[in-house]
């Protein structure tokens, strides 16, 4: 087993948004620090840093996970997805496009968090009742929108899918971000 | 011409709920915000904050620190001194004691949190590693937390402030004794609003950098107040303010938070400028919870006299506000209990007002502004008691608001403070928030919910709120301001328009409804507009701050842009024969008023202008661009209400909110989307004050509630769905009769949920006063009234 000396910089090979990637980072950096100094991904946003806010929600392995909470080696071997997966290409995924619609944002601070919490339940459950959104959506705090709206969006994005027969397709507009 | 002259805006696109054209950045994650701002070379620092309460620096040793790795540099209160002495708060008004927060204490320290040294180090975590190394050594002083025995103590929580007075203000003092004498009920409380953080998602930060081979300082911000923050450092720091730039990127949230300058700002300005590279500083949420403004804790010792028929005859208020150790800049404390008295008696007629204001120091993190500041703690007071009243003389809560709101027959109304109420819609708000909620099939529920031990409670509350604050608002409460805002607006030679704003956004949809605005103003489509933003090199402005930016967004854009379209008239005049006065724009042409047929695209009056001298009148002026100010010239006021349903459980002492109702009149809407956005939004932060959020001091000024898990933010099994009705009184002293509205939520929505909560439990004969409504108080209210032993509800 590898020793994991405090300064000294750990390999790590993950899938992150569909592609391969490798990098190195030093074993006390949480996975949310990681995916932004490392792969540059700045859509994953830091709330509180200590699992409360839910900002920092990425999909590990298809679960919902809080990045501030794992560390960044812990990714090795793992499939991640970050926001930045989500409607990678020209236009948004219909979900961002329901939030959109929805006014489901204000500062937007708490979106990618959201959205990845949205997506980990809608993928396990596709037509979930309000309540049921409510009750995954609690461990997201949003200071700004009250949360109805976003209900809202979830609600509507599930039932459009749910009308066009699309399960949550999580690889519309993948990039390799 | 005046900078509160009334330019001609015809809604189109205003009134609208086009979506956000900032949500693309945002919900792909593109969006960047201070903590994406990564520059070649950058270094980070922290910040070493003081354990200790209130104290004495006898000794600090950085060589430690300084060795460590990565570690640029270390600074102590000594070394910021030496080349900027803090942040001096002063208000001119006899009586108000000054304060000098310096950027780092090099002496006296006031409280936990307060920074006494920084290290600049490649990283964010080797700069914390170091800070474990500084050896320093406190004398500590006696501590003054309690707000209410700091005034008559012997102990200062500042050495600046004598007594522990930083204000006392009496402005409004009638002589009400006799109303209450005579008064068939007096009714009277000791509210206690808590201490909150507004705790925006992200947490503030800024980055500096100082190029000195060009002597420019280009600063990034998560700030609410780009220009102020500006020239605030180049009097501060005495840097020559041509050179400096101040940037807001996407910011998190703000609600008021992030409309101070931070001794942080100036801080890292210097290190930038000593370094001569970049530095960032970001926050992280314990250092918020410690650190950033915190707001609204206050007594409000008030009373309402009424007489039989349950008209107001007289308000009385003694309001004590907690405000910390020392002034923020440029709010001070006064915003909190001074601005309250000023606008307690607001949307009813109450003919006698006595009320003074303590802004009392204490060893606590400086008081700030926050959504609703001032208004919400003397809101909560009043309506509570209004409620009261209306129980002791079986009026309903909606009944006896409807007998003493200002009618329209009653304009213009002058308050007792003095301020003039030209207009509102006190009255329908009423009946419309009665309709909503059903108020008598609400007292039924009640009844039988109570039958089958269930706890429910109504409450309502009415506001007006001084919206679009300008020079006369902030003058009214007496701070002595000039604050306009100026825009730029542009048509290229394609006919499109560009506008650029002091405003900002931290997730208030600035750059739609400012693009919705110009597109009226011009009769052009909104998709033809772009909004520049976001830099202090673009126009002037106070800032995003005190429901403005809708009022002052209106008012620049349409005197800019009526400048602009009287050039392009004159064009079209020539060119369509006509004469200036009957040329219209609307839907994209340019045309004789009345007859669309002699007209010409707004694009080729716009070519014409640029390319076609021979189109131009005689001295002409082809400038298709202006710049133009705007202040109104009175106070822009807002009205509505709000009425929330709670339910205690009897088993926890919680209590929920079952649902939430608001009527809103901000007058014309520029998108009522947004507008129910931002109502939703305040409603939650109402809640979470009201219920759950408390930062908890101990006696030695220890903060207790310092992270997300002690500090209880509302989430979304707290905030049900919210239920909103509209009026629109549109205002006299704004294009497009605009109002503001942005914080109107957070003025009444604790006094709602206040009322709801004291609904509740009035059935034993007990009452909150203290908030928030925690479990805790609840069941101390419950075993006052022995209710928790089994035995079963009054009916
Ligand atoms: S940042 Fe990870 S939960 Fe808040
Ligand atoms: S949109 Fe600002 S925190 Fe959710």
């Amino acid at each position: 087993m590898r020793r994991a000396d405090e300064d000294q910089k750990m390999g790590v090979v993950a899938t992150v948004n569909g592609r391969e990637r490798r990098f190195e980072v030093l074993p006390r950096v949480s996975l949310a620090d990681s995916l932004r100094e490392e792969l540059g991904l700045y859509g994953v946003r830091v709330g509180c840093e200590h699992g409360v806010c839910g900002a920092c929600t990425i999909i590990v392995d298809d679960l919902p996970v809080r990045s501030c909470l794992m560390l960044g080696v812990q990714a090795d071997g793992k499939t991640i997805r970050t926001v930045e997966s989500l409607g990678g290409g020209k236009e948004l995924h219909p979900l961002q496009q329901a939030f959109q619609r929805h006014h489901a944002l204000q500062c937007g601070f708490c979106t990618s968090g959201i959205l990845a919490t949205a997506q980990a339940l809608l993928e396990e459950n596709p037509c979930p009742t309000r309540d049921e959104v409510r009750e995954v959506l609690s461990g997201n705090i949003c200071r700004c929108t009250g949360y109805q709206t976003i209900v809202d969006a979830i609600m509507d994005y599930a039932a459009c899918a749910q009308a066009n027969d699309t399960a949550f397709d999580a690889g519309a507009g993948e990039s390799a971000t | 011409m005046s900078k509160s002259e009334i330019a001609q805006i015809r809604p189109k696109s205003i009134g609208t709920s086009i979506p956000r054209r900032e949500d693309p950045g945002l919900l792909t994650g593109r969006a960047r915000y201070i903590a994406d701002i990564v520059l070649p070379d950058m270094l980070h620092i922290a910040i070493l904050r003081s354990p200790v309460a209130h104290g004495r620096i006898r000794h600090i040793d950085v060589a430690a620190a300084q060795a460590m790795p990565g570690v640029e540099l270390v600074w102590t209160g000594q070394d910021c001194v030496a080349r900027c002495p803090g942040i001096t708060s002063s208000l001119e008004q006899a009586g108000f004691a000054v304060t000098v927060q310096p950027l780092l204490a090099h002496d006296e320290i006031c409280f936990v949190g307060e920074g006494i040294a920084v290290v600049v180090a490649h990283s964010r975590a080797q700069a914390e590693d170091a800070l474990e190394r500084i050896d320093v050594d406190i004398e500590e002083l006696p501590v003054v937390t309690d707000a209410l025995t700091a005034v008559d103590g012997a102990d200062l929580a500042n050495a600046a402030v004598a007594s522990n007075m930083i204000y006392h203000s009496n402005r409004v003092t009638d002589p009400v004794d006799e109303a209450f004498a005579s008064a068939a009920l007096t009714v009277e409380g000791r509210f206690k609003t808590p201490r909150v953080n507004a705790s925006p998602m992200e947490t503030r930060g800024f980055v500096a950098s100082h190029d000195w081979t060009s002597a420019a300082l280009t600063c990034w911000s998560a700030t609410q107040m780009p220009s102020f923050i500006k020239t605030m450092i180049a009097i501060f720091l005495q840097f020559p303010e041509q050179n400096l730039e101040v940037i807001t990127p996407a910011v998190g949230g703000g609600f008021g938070q992030k409309a101070h300058l931070h001794p942080e700002e100036l801080l890292v300005c210097m290190l930038s400028i000593e370094l001569g590279r970049p530095v960032s500083w970001i926050e992280d949420r314990q250092e918020n919870l410690f650190r950033a403004p915190q707001a609204k804790q206050q007594l409000n010792e008030m009373a309402l006299a009424v007489d039989n028929d349950g008209r107001f005859l007289a308000l009385r208020d003694r309001v004590t506000t907690d405000s910390g150790a020392y002034n923020s800049l440029p709010w001070t404390p006064l915003v909190e209990g001074h601005a309250g008295i000023l606008v307690a008696t607001d949307p009813y007629r109450i003919s006698a007002l006595s009320a003074e204001s303590l802004s009392v120091a204490t060893n606590k993190c400086p008081i700030g502004a926050y959504r609703g500041v001032g208004f919400s703690a003397p809101t909560l007071a009043r309506e509570v008691l209004i409620d009261r009243a209306a129980r002791k003389l079986g009026l309903s809560p909606f009944e006896i608001r409807r007998r003493n709101v200002i009618r329209q027959e009653d304009f213009p109304y002058q308050t007792r403070a003095g301020m003039m109420i030209r207009e509102g819609s006190f009255l329908e708000t009423v009946d419309r928030l009665e309709a909503m909620v059903g108020y008598e099939d609400f007292r039924k529920r009640q009844q039988e919910a109570r039958k089958e031990g269930r706890l429910l409670g109504l409450g309502i509350s009415i506001f007006s709120e001084i919206s679009g604050i300008g020079t006369r608002a902030l003058n009214f409460l007496d701070y002595p301001l000039t604050s306009h805002d100026t825009a730029t607006v542009r048509v290229e030679p394609t006919g499109k328009v560009t506008v650029t704003t002091g405003i900002v956004t931290s997730g208030q949809g600035h750059p739609t409804t400012l693009a919705q605005i110009a597109a009226d103003a011009f009769g052009i489509p909104v998709e033809d507009v772009t909004i520049l933003a976001g830099s202090t090199h673009h126009a002037v402005g106070f800032g995003t701050v005190a429901s403005r930016s809708a009022v002052f967004g209106a008012g620049t854009i349409g005197r800019a842009a009526e400048i602009v379209r009287g050039r392009m008239r004159a064009v079209a005049a020539r060119l369509l024969q006509a004469t200036s006065d009957e040329i219209e724009m609307a839907q994209g042409l340019v045309h004789v008023r009345d007859d669309p047929g002699r007209g010409m695209p707004f694009a080729a009056v716009a070519g014409a202008a640029y390319f076609a001298e021979a189109t131009h009148p005689e001295d002409f002026d082809p400038a298709l661009e202006a710049t133009a100010a705007f202040d109104p010239s009175d106070i822009v006021l807002a009205n509505g209400g709000h009425a929330v349903i709670v339910e205690i459980d009897l088993e926890t002492c919680m209590a929920r909110v079952e649902k939430m109702y608001a009527v809103e009149d901000c007058g014309r809407m520029i998108n009522p989307m947004i507008v129910e956005g931002q109502i939703r939004g305040g409603m939650a932060q109402g809640v979470g004050m009201t219920l759950l959020e408390e930062l908890i001091h101990d006696d030695r000024g220890q903060l207790t509630t310092s992270t997300f898990q002690d500090y209880l933010l509302p989430t979304s099994r707290d905030i049900p769905d919210i239920e909103i009705s509209h009026l629109e009184t549109p205002s006299s002293l704004v294009p497009g009769g605009i109002k503001g509205m942005g914080e109107s939520a957070m003025i009444s929505t604790p006094a709602a949920v206040a009322g709801a909560v004291n609904d509740a439990l009035a059935c034993f004969d007990v009452a909150i006063e203290q908030f928030p409504a925690s479990p805790q108080r609840i069941f101390e209210a419950l075993s006052e009234a022995a209710v928790l032993d089994g035995a079963s509800l009054p009916n």
